[in-house]
């Protein structure tokens, strides 16, 4: 361990801090009010004292200009909390089935498949979330064939996502019948999916970056890709989208984390207000 | 249950017949001018594995479109970034198209090492929309020199836009050093009040800074 | 009180926007880019725009154009705020449906005064 300095050695002042805000949001789309200024304070401190700066305006422009780009992804870790459990961000569930399902089936014909990517698929939360939301709240379940897929650039994540076991933090947010129907309990707080629900996902190794490795990933509907892209720079982050918008149908849907934007990504999506949320559309009219 | 679960090679099915037309570069070049906006497309992400494809994307984004498009030529002449790529999107700095440049100039962002010899040529064009757009560059631009060149601009460039621009980007990176010269720029544009904003701006969270411990 | 939408990729652009604005009685919005500008008009109803014209992912002829073509955003009036000086390019921004040009650097007063002509605020 590192030598302890007394992190109040190193303080910000208030421009110091409004700078810092302007360019995080412009970079990430998180934008941190007053009430966070003491967690983002102590975060960037640390990370001024880990790369041995001296004060925030050093570190700053070492943040900005240093040429690996490696530090603004420490400090995105640094100050996002990176969790994943069942139903989080429920309102983009109830979103997929009320409005986007609707209309993917609308353009499509009896017999045509439905194509769901998620990714990242971390441990198995998003995509399993996905499939319970659908079987529980979707009234034309049975009319249509449903793929899902998911995908990460972990395997470990991969291997664990296929185990299904979960801890209570997990599921805590799950309706109980929810949990009765499809989760065995397994130990002290341990939660294990059903074998159906395992068997209903396949999971894949990409890297969302790779232009070669996604070419494989064609015609999906929709796509969950939520609090993923946030952790990559200006240029790979582009990539990605279009990397995304290639393995999507024309008409297809997008839903990316509640504080990302693709509005600092890319325009080539369309942007569509639905009641409960914003979300983007490859054009329907695109070009075959 | 409803959901299924193909096997894999079956999941992820790739529309063979489409991409089975072999995917050279003679063929590329030809789908780069396809009447389908996707087939465009996915030729000019297929070409990026082409050194020598650089020139026809140049050349097709001048007359290009379709957004989706543009973006794909634009990630492929990054990926490739040869010294044609690079001459070939300082130039569209000039286009009419004020999308495309916007989007040339973000692209060109993440070229620090490439674009070097570029942004000195540029600040010193005698057009002050090129001085801007150079600027608009550093931004986020990982390169060791930018403060020296926002320097250079604000102590000698005469256009007020320039410099206002030029000062919208001191006010975040600016050090101690810059001070003089923004005291001096204060004076130079002394009936400009946004220069005065942004200058009185970066003066005072440059002070701030060196006050706190 | 009128609410207005700046759109400037500048973070110091959009501070001095919405301090001018806000003294002379607007309530301000920001946005740092058109999309973003687009993605916030679908939200929320704006009095007027306020757009710069060089901005990254959409630039400001492009909001404004994709603006006047979707019904279900307020079509309120738009001034363009650009160093670009030339007359083509007032031209094309009347074109796509701005509804006035002011050419950088911004003085206060005129700032303020096409805001209250274009919103209706007597001056």
């Amino acid at each position: 361990m590192r030598e302890k300095t007394a992190l109040s050695e190193i303080s910000l002042t208030d421009e110091d801090f409004e700078k810092f805000r302007e360019y995080f949001y412009r970079k990430t789309g998180i934008m941190f009010d007053e009430s966070k200024r003491y967690f983002v304070d102590r975060r960037l401190v640390e990370r001024i004292k880990l790369t041995g700066h001296n004060n925030f305006k050093n570190y700053f422009i070492f943040l900005r200009f240093e040429s690996t780009g490696k530090e603004l992804q420490n400090l995105i870790n640094a100050l996002t909390v990176n969790e994943t459990y069942f139903f989080r961000e429920e309102y983009q569930f109830k979103c997929l089935v009320k409005r986007v399902l609707p209309e993917i089936t609308s353009h499509k014909k009896r017999g045509d498949i439905i194509k769901i990517w998620s990714i990242p698929s971390s441990t198995g939360e998003e995509p399993y979330s996905i499939a319970i939301y659908l079987l529980e709240f979707w009234d034309d379940i049975d009319k249509w064939d449903i793929e899902i897929i998911s995908s990460d650039i972990d395997t470990n994540v991969l291997e664990a996502a296929k185990k299904g076991l979960y801890s209570e933090r997990s599921v805590n947010n799950l309706p109980t019948e929810i949990l009765k129907k499809y989760f065995n309990r397994t130990g002290i707080g341990y939660y294990r999916i059903s074998d159906d629900l395992i068997s209903s996902v396949e999971f894949t190794r990409v890297n969302i970056i790779d232009r070669n490795e996604t070419k494989r990933y064609r015609n999906f509907d929709i796509v969950f890709c939520r609090n993923l892209l946030i952790y990559f720079d200006d240029a790979s982050r582009k990539v990605a989208a279009e990397n995304l918008y290639d393995a999507m149908n024309p008409g297809g849907f997008i839903f990316l984390g509640h504080s990302e934007s693709m509005s600092r990504i890319s325009p080539i999506f369309k942007i569509r207000k639905f009641p409960e949320a914003i979300i983007y559309q490859k054009p329907l009219e695109e070009g075959r | 249950m409803p959901i299924r679960k193909r096997e894999e090679e079956k999941i992820i099915e790739i529309k063979e017949e489409r991409r089975k037309k072999e995917r050279n570069f003679e063929n590329l070049k030809e789908q780069l001018l396809s009447s389908s906006a996707s087939e465009r497309r996915w030729a000019a992400r297929d070409l990026a594995q082409y050194k020598e494809a650089s020139q026809i994307l140049l050349e097709r984004i001048k007359n290009e479109e379709d957004v989706s498009v543009i973006e794909n030529i634009l990630s492929s002449l990054s990926s490739i970034r040869d010294e044609v790529a690079v001459k070939g999107l300082i130039e569209l700095l000039r286009s009419e198209n004020a999308y495309l440049r916007n989007a040339v100039i973000e692209t060109l962002k993440s070229m620090p090492e490439e674009v070097e010899s570029y942004i000195e040529e540029l600040i010193k064009s005698p057009e002050s929309d090129l001085r801007i757009f150079a600027i608009n560059i550093m931004e986020s631009l990982r390169h060791p020199k930018v403060l020296k060149w926002l320097k250079e601009i604000i102590e000698n460039d005469e256009n007020v836009n320039v410099c206002s621009t030029a000062l919208d980007l001191v006010a975040e990176v600016g050090t101690e050093d810059f001070l003089p010269s923004i005291e001096k720029i204060k004076e130079k544009f002394s009936d400009e009040p946004y220069v005065q904003f942004v200058a009185d701006l970066a003066i005072r969270r440059i002070n701030e800074g060196k006050n706190s411990p | 009180m009128k609410k207005v939408l700046v759109v400037d990729d500048a973070a110091t652009v959009r501070m001095y926007h919405r301090k001018i604005l806000n003294d002379a009685g607007f309530q301000v919005d920001e946005a740092l880019n058109g999309l973003e500008a687009l993605e916030k008009a679908f939200k929320d109803e704006y009095d007027l725009y306020i757009v710069d014209i060089n901005m990254p992912k959409l630039d400001g002829y492009s909001f404004v154009d994709k603006l006047r073509n979707m019904e279900s955003i307020k079509q309120s009036p738009v001034i363009v705020v650009s160093t670009e000086s030339e007359e083509k390019d007032k031209e094309k921004a009347y074109e796509v449906g701005a509804n006035f040009y002011i050419v950088k650097p911004v003085k206060p007063d005129e700032l303020v005064k096409y805001a209250k002509i274009f919103t209706g605020v007597p001056l």
